[in-house]
């Protein structure tokens, strides 16, 4: 066999190699995205459901403390915000402030014992803490997803592949900074 | 200052990220089956009554019933230990047709949390009504089996009609081995074909093939929620857990 076919053979398999290589990370790449996609649209179904039942929930404490008119107002802007807010970010944001204007609805049931032993407010109150507790799920799997792509797309080799193909690293979805913050104990 | 802090703040979360997910992985019990009385209270005819049930609604529904008792879900709170565990163990059939029921002693808790494929006919309200009416006036005496024994029953009698497959199907694999085979064929006819005769040749494409093969692996397989650590055994549904996976819906009180 020639010396030059021997040569041509090694160049090719290196370049088959090479290119393999690539297009294996490459598929990498597009199945780790696919899944922080994946994961986040399961946040956002949740959000959504949140989201839907509140009308419900205001209408019946409403039935019992139809005074409470700022408090709705609240919940109403804040939950309009979010169905309104269109990126990752702002939708996590947007969620903040419902969380908050939600709260302080729930409180106002701590006044009125009638509304407290409602069938369908006690049913709509588990509703919506299993959609919060499904929330939490689901961001503790996006977070998880989140981590496994920014640290494989900041490791080299594929550092180098995930900028040529313009990727970048995505935000965690943080909890409410007031659930995280630990309490100053004074001695 | 400010972006200090920020970066802070990140890293205090991820490391609590951390934290929380490793955790989960390490401190659960192994599974014992429908009934699994770690906290070492319930009375046997409840228990007897709740493993029959969960025999029968396997077999004859495909719906994967788990009872648990644990005198703590410390460090985890109840309801994210109930989501773990669920998943962890794989209550259920493939279509995620589990139903799980956690009373933790200490903290004086009961969580019911049902799969992905219960949420429809049981919503997280209706969890709550059954705890409400069948448990609570059990458990505020003590009665914890006969308080879990009645929600079973009534969980039942809501869930009647449903069906589930326990059996997952087959996912074929070797499409990738296939269209590779393929490939390394067309190669070698191309090198046929040119001027070179085909001598020692055919030996170097094989060993171009071998090498690929090891890069085959390391490629991620499977569905798009593969990836997670979460659900549990895949394709063998031994007595109610068959790999379904729960979304952390359910209700839970406080006795």
């Amino acid at each position: 066999m020639k010396k030059g076919t021997i040569v041509l053979i090694v160049i090719a398999v290196v370049i088959l190699l090479l290119g393999s290589s690539v297009v294996s990370r490459y598929n990498q790449l597009v199945e780790l995205e696919e899944t922080v996609d994946a994961r986040w649209a399961q946040v956002e179904n949740q959000l959504q459901r949140r989201a839907d039942l509140i009308p419900n929930l205001v209408n019946t404490v409403r039935g019992y403390a139809s005074h409470e008119e700022q408090v709705f107002a609240d919940v109403a802007d804040a939950r309009s915000r979010l169905l309104g807010a269109t990126t990752p970010e702002a939708q996590m944001e947007a969620n903040q402030g419902l969380d908050s204007a939600l709260g302080r609805l729930l409180a106002i049931s701590e006044a009125y014992p009638e509304l407290k032993a409602d069938t369908s407010f006690i049913r709509l109150q588990d509703e919506l803490a299993g959609t919060e507790n499904r929330i939490a799920t689901e961001r503790m799997r996006f977070n998880e997803s989140v981590q496994t792509w920014n640290t494989t797309i900041r490791r080299f080799p594929m550092n180098m592949v995930a900028s040529i193909l313009g990727r970048e690293t995505r935000a965690f979805f943080e909890a409410a900074p007031g659930a995280l913050e630990v309490p100053q104990v004074q001695f | 200052m400010r972006s200090s802090r920020r970066i802070l703040r990140s890293s205090i979360i991820l490391v609590l990220i951390l934290l929380l997910t490793s955790s989960v992985i390490a401190a659960f019990p192994a599974r014992q089956g429908f009934v699994n009385d770690f906290a070492n209270v319930l009375d046997q005819r409840s228990k007897a009554e709740m493993q029959l049930l969960g025999e029968k609604l396997w077999s004859e529904q495909g719906i994967g019933l788990a009872v648990v008792t644990v005198s703590t879900t410390s460090p985890l709170d109840p309801k994210e230990y109930t989501t773990a565990l669920f998943n962890e163990w794989g209550v259920g059939g493939p279509d995620d047709s589990g139903l799980i029921m956690v009373l933790a002693v200490a903290e004086g808790a009961i969580e019911v949390e049902p799969g992905y494929g219960l949420e429809g006919v049981l919503p997280d309200g209706l969890v709550g009504a059954v705890i409400d009416q069948e448990g609570m006036p059990h458990f505020k005496n003590q009665a914890y089996g006969e308080g879990l024994a009645a929600m079973a029953v009534a969980y039942a009698n809501i869930l009647a009609g449903e069906e589930f497959e326990i059996v997952e199907e087959q996912e074929g694999g070797s499409g990738w081995f296939l269209s590779f085979a393929i490939f390394v064929l067309i190669i070698i006819l191309m090198r046929r074909q040119r001027r070179y005769p085909p001598g020692g040749s055919g030996g170097v494409g094989g060993g171009g093939g071998s090498g690929r093969t090891v890069i085959i692996p390391r490629m991620p397989r499977g569905g798009g929620f593969g990836s997670g650590g979460f659900g549990g055994g895949g394709s063998r549904p031994s007595g109610g857990f068959g790999g379904g996976r729960s979304g952390g819906g359910g209700a839970g009180r406080r006795f």
